[in-house]
């Protein structure tokens, strides 16, 4: 074998150019011959910036070319409208507010249901997840109902207490509170994940030095998991930076506009405006590379710093609430009503009438299961249900597979532009859906396979489209754990593939399965590409919401998300219950 | 240390895509001629059975039209029918005629998309395609249509549904819709809608633009100053909500949310007072906005008689089936007096109206709370 043979030609760039320089100082181990090590992570890396690259390309190109060459009047189109500067304030204002509450709540909930002792814990957990199900024009809309200053079931109960109507949804405030509300499952799973791969030790070590367990929480516990923490503002800021579904159902009822309002337009004119949205876009993309860079500096920074999970045995285990288990039992239960029971049972309730009205002896008389009837007479319904189901399941196992090594090269890796490999994963991130359809049209149309018009176009989409968060959650993950246990495998013969699957899988299960379980849920709500690759035959479970939206017919559209969160419910148990088997158990 | 690398190589990647981008082509560019090689070097196979079956008219041009259909591998439909009426439709067509049709639905914008990229690919996806005035205007300026329907039916479309490539199979109709329980004195005329009597209760849709400029339209030719149809849709947005989506516009208007919807399409207000909800279009408001949805061939339909035999029967006996479904057919004279929004007008000055519309709705101020 030749020297360069070993070299890890790993990295798209690298595959497209020669290495300048010289190499950077590799660790023995990576001397190898052609070995499987070497196959997998070309072959993840070479995915991801396939992947990452086709949409990307594709905006680019449409931003800065036209067919007279480089066109700067794109970002002129996108920012020279006078209230552009009114545009992001409310952007921002709403999408900071939005990533604060869903950190929060999706942080507190993380905590109680893993680290404490909290009642009913399976129940809890499936039901944090819950807004995550609901399709968001239907949470948005359920919030309606119960919030409008007009006609918001909350108001019409408070308003003879106070004299006035407590609640208003269509104002900043309301925007962020569906908004975050909506996200914080994303939180929630990420942080879930964090916290079962914490020793309780560090905490417990804390509490014996006579700290309280606030500052226990503060000091110790919090500064733990900066990297999930970090990832989830990431996340969160990005996605409501996007948002358009929350800000045009809640904000223009007042006139407030957001940035996103434009995109929307502008990709629907005729001819498209590829570039302008492309413009706007970047903007999306310089926060996204300085957050993941910002993160890597985090990460990298004493890379022990964050690693909870070693050589040292321990089993996570609950903390006993104390004098604070009531207060939390009421707040969780109060959590429950606002954000989860409430909705849902507007959405039954509308689920079961023929048309929305206020609750009265009147409507009561007239509730009906036509609704759910008509959702099982669809003439597509199963098969779109199985085109969803086969979806969902593939798009999460492969990205996660994908995502599981690349963490490995991004955190644990001496891979010269190891780096890149964590940024091109972010990028699906800022694409907006109807760009990554069309980019991913463009190429199957030209491509030699028969790949256009089957589901395996869809589960391109769907997987170039979760990768973004697969890797958060596969990072995050990956962080905590000490490279003291891959050391010692080594150094007891076992392979780099052995120890992978062996001693890095099991322990990243956690992060694994969260990450699953999200994929899982948020792809049976794809919309925005899957309405332009799916084909007769193939089509999905959110193309038939659609349907229903189209044809006027809310009230089935309440009984399809009822239905849904039923049936995703069901899902999310089983694939806790068989991650729960591998990876760190609890007591 | 490791930053600026980073940096730098996501710079290089990215440049790389360029080139590599470069060498494709450009994928944005929509000026390639759409039908590819086909309209470059004559008409197509298609073209030319369009041509041929033209001098035919009557039970023979149908007769015929079936017989080479059965020779033909179904019918590949992309539309933005809504699902109800798509599927009476080709229910129909099918029950009639045996021949199984395979039905791409999205929304409008999306079906000119996926048709747009399918051509610049010399890929034949559809046979037949059926959206909205706008869209088709886009596509016949594409010249990836022909007209293929018999002209005898052509002929009983009014003149506001004919145009070079294509033909109206349907309008949709813009008017005002009310909840009977909020709103006792419904709007007789389009300028009622200013009237401050209905602030805080009149609604207007987002993406309406092309309502707004055959309204605006409407009134200019009336004889109204430019001046003064500016003050009247300023008094309209005084006081209105914006909402987006017509189908959450009749949900939250039946729950009481507003009393009155400025633009909804007639269909789908009449299919919520259809399951009891208390709305109301009648009597209308005149004249009514009307929207022409219309269908064509496609240059490179790889069934063309089949696409030929579905549009001569949409605007014969498909008519009634749109009619069952709550729309307004073409061919089928309506009392009320119309005025059609204008695709050719749509087309060159769409996105000048969409933002002067976007402008006026942004001015809306806050209310409610």
């Amino acid at each position: 074998m030749t020297a360069n043979l070993a070299d890890p030609a790993v990295t798209p760039e690298e595959l497209t150019r020669p290495t300048d320089g010289p190499p950077e100082p590799r660790k023995g181990r990576w001397r190898g011959p052609l070995t499987p090590k070497m196959f997998i992570v070309a072959g993840v890396a070479a995915a991801i910036g396939y992947l990452a690259l086709v949409p990307l390309g594709y905006l680019v190109w449409g931003t800065f070319f036209d067919a007279e060459g480089l066109d700067l009047g794109s970002f002129e189109r996108a920012y020279g409208d006078g209230r552009i500067g009114e545009l992001w304030g409310n952007s921002l204002a709403f999408a900071f507010g939005a990533a604060l509450l869903s950190i929060t709540v999706g942080t507190t909930l993380a905590y109680l249901n893993v680290r404490t002792a909290v009642p009913f814990k399976a129940l809890f957990f499936a039901a944090s997840i819950v807004p995550l199900v609901i399709p968001g024009i239907l949470y948005t809309v359920s919030w309606i109902f119960l919030a409008s200053p007009q006609i918001g079931l909350l108001n019409a109960f408070f308003e003879p207490f106070l004299g006035v109507a407590p609640f208003n949804i269509f104002s900043l405030w309301g925007m962020i509170w569906v908004e975050g509300l909506h996200s914080s499952p994303i939180v929630f799973l990420l942080m879930v994940a964090a916290f079962r791969s914490m020793d309780p030790s560090l905490e417990e070590s804390a509490l014996m030095s006579g700290a309280t367990r606030l500052q226990a929480l503060r000091k110790v516990t919090l500064p733990l998991v900066r990297p999930a923490l970090l990832s989830s503002v990431l996340v969160i800021l990005i996605t409501s930076l996007e948002s358009f579904e929350v800000p045009a159902l809640l904000g223009l009822q007042n006139g407030i506009y957001v940035f996103t309002s434009r995109i929307y337009f502008v990709l629907r004119s005729y001819p498209q405006d590829l570039g302008a949205a492309g413009a706007l876009a970047v903007s999306l993309l310089a926060v996204a590379v300085i957050g993941v860079a910002v993160s890597r500096i985090l990460a990298g920074k004493g890379s022990k710093t964050y690693q909870t999970v070693t050589g040292k045995g321990f089993r996570p285990r609950p903390m006993d609430l104390g004098k604070w288990k009531p207060v939390v039992g009421v707040g969780i239960l109060f959590y429950f009503f606002v954000t989860v029971l409430g909705p849902l049972l507007v959405l039954l309730y509308a689920a079961l009438l023929p048309y929305y009205q206020a609750p009265s002896w009147e409507a009561f008389s007239t509730f009906t299961f036509d609704n759910f009837v008509q959702v099982f007479e669809m003439n597509s319904a199963a098969r779109a249900l199985k085109n969803s189901l086969i979806l969902g399941l593939s798009a999460a196992t492969i990205v996660m597979a994908l995502m599981a090594v690349a963490s490995w090269i991004s955190i644990r890796s001496t891979i010269p532009g190891r780096g890149i490999v964590e940024q091109l994963s972010f990028v699906p991130l800022v694409i907006p859906g109807i760009v990554l359809g069309l980019s991913i049209s463009f190429v199957y149309l030209r491509f030699p396979l028969p790949i256009y018009g089957t589901l395996f176009i869809l589960l391109i989409a769907y997987c170039t489209k979760y990768m973004p968060y697969g890797m958060r959650y596969a990072t995050t993950s990956m962080t905590q754990i000490s490279s003291e246990l891959e050391e010692s495998a080594m150094v007891s013969g076992a392979s780099w593939w052995t120890t992978f699957r062996r001693v890095l899988l099991p322990l990243l299960s956690p992060g694994i399965t969260a990450g699953f379980i999200y994929i899982l849920v948020v792809s049976f709500r794809e919309l925005s590409s899957s309405i332009l690759l799916y084909s007769p035959g193939n089509e999905v479970l959110s193309i038939l919401i659609w349907e229903q939206f189209e044809n006027g017919s809310f009230n089935v559209l309440a009984a399809i998300g009822v239905l849904m969160v039923i049936a995703l419910m069901v899902m999310v148990t089983i694939a806790y219950k068989l991650g729960a088997k591998v990876g760190l158990r609890e007591d | 240390m490791r930053k600026p690398r980073t940096l730098a190589r996501t710079a290089l990647a990215a440049g790389a895509v360029m080139v590599l981008a470069a060498c494709g082509g450009n994928p944005t560019s929509s000026d390639s001629g759409g039908g590819g090689g086909d309209t470059a070097s004559g008409p197509s196979a298609a073209e030319q059975l369009y041509e041929e079956i033209a001098e035919l008219s009557g039970q023979e041009r149908r007769d015929r039209l079936v017989e080479l259909a059965a020779e033909e591998d179904g019918l590949n439909l992309y539309t933005s029918m809504n699902a109800d009426m798509v599927d009476a439709v080709t229910e129909a067509f099918t029950d009639e005629f045996d021949i199984d049709v395979s039905t791409y639905r999205a929304g409008s914008e999306t079906v000119l998309q996926r048709i747009l990229q399918e051509q610049d690919a010399n890929f034949a996806g559809n046979d037949v395609v059926e959206t909205n005035a706008t869209e088709l205007m886009a596509l016949q300026q594409e010249d990836v249509m022909a007209q293929c329907a018999s002209p005898e039916r052509i002929d009983e479309v009014p003149e506001a549904g004919k145009y070079e490539d294509w033909v109206a199979t349907r309008f949709n109709l813009f008017a005002p819709s009310w909840n009977t329980n909020i709103i006792t004195d419904p709007p007789t005329v389009w300028e009622d809608l200013a009237d401050p009597k209905y602030d805080g209760q009149l609604a207007l849709e987002l993406g309406d633009y092309d309502w707004y400029m055959a309204l605006t339209g409407y009134w200019l030719e009336q004889g109204m100053s430019q001046e003064e149809v500016d003050q009247l849709w300023a008094d309209i947005v005084d006081g209105a909500k914006v909402v987006k989506g017509h189908t959450v516009m009749a949900e939250l208007m039946s729950a009481g949310q507003y009393g009155l919807a400025s633009s909804n399409y007639t269909y789908i207000v009449e299919a919520a007072m259809a399951d009891g909800a208390p709305l109301e279009t009648q009597p209308y408001v005149n004249p009514i906005i009307a929207r022409p949805n219309g269908g064509s061939c496609m240059k490179t339909a790889q069934n063309p008689a089949t696409a030929m035999l579905f549009m001569d029967w949409l605007l014969d006996e498909g008519q009634a089936v749109l009619a069952d479904q709550a729309a307004t057919p073409s061919t089928v004279d309506i009392e009320s007096e119309l005025i059609p929004v204008d695709g050719q007008q749509l087309l060159d000055e769409g996105a000048e109206w969409s933002q002067r519309y976007d402008d006026l709705l942004s001015g809306v101020e806050t209310i409610g709370g």
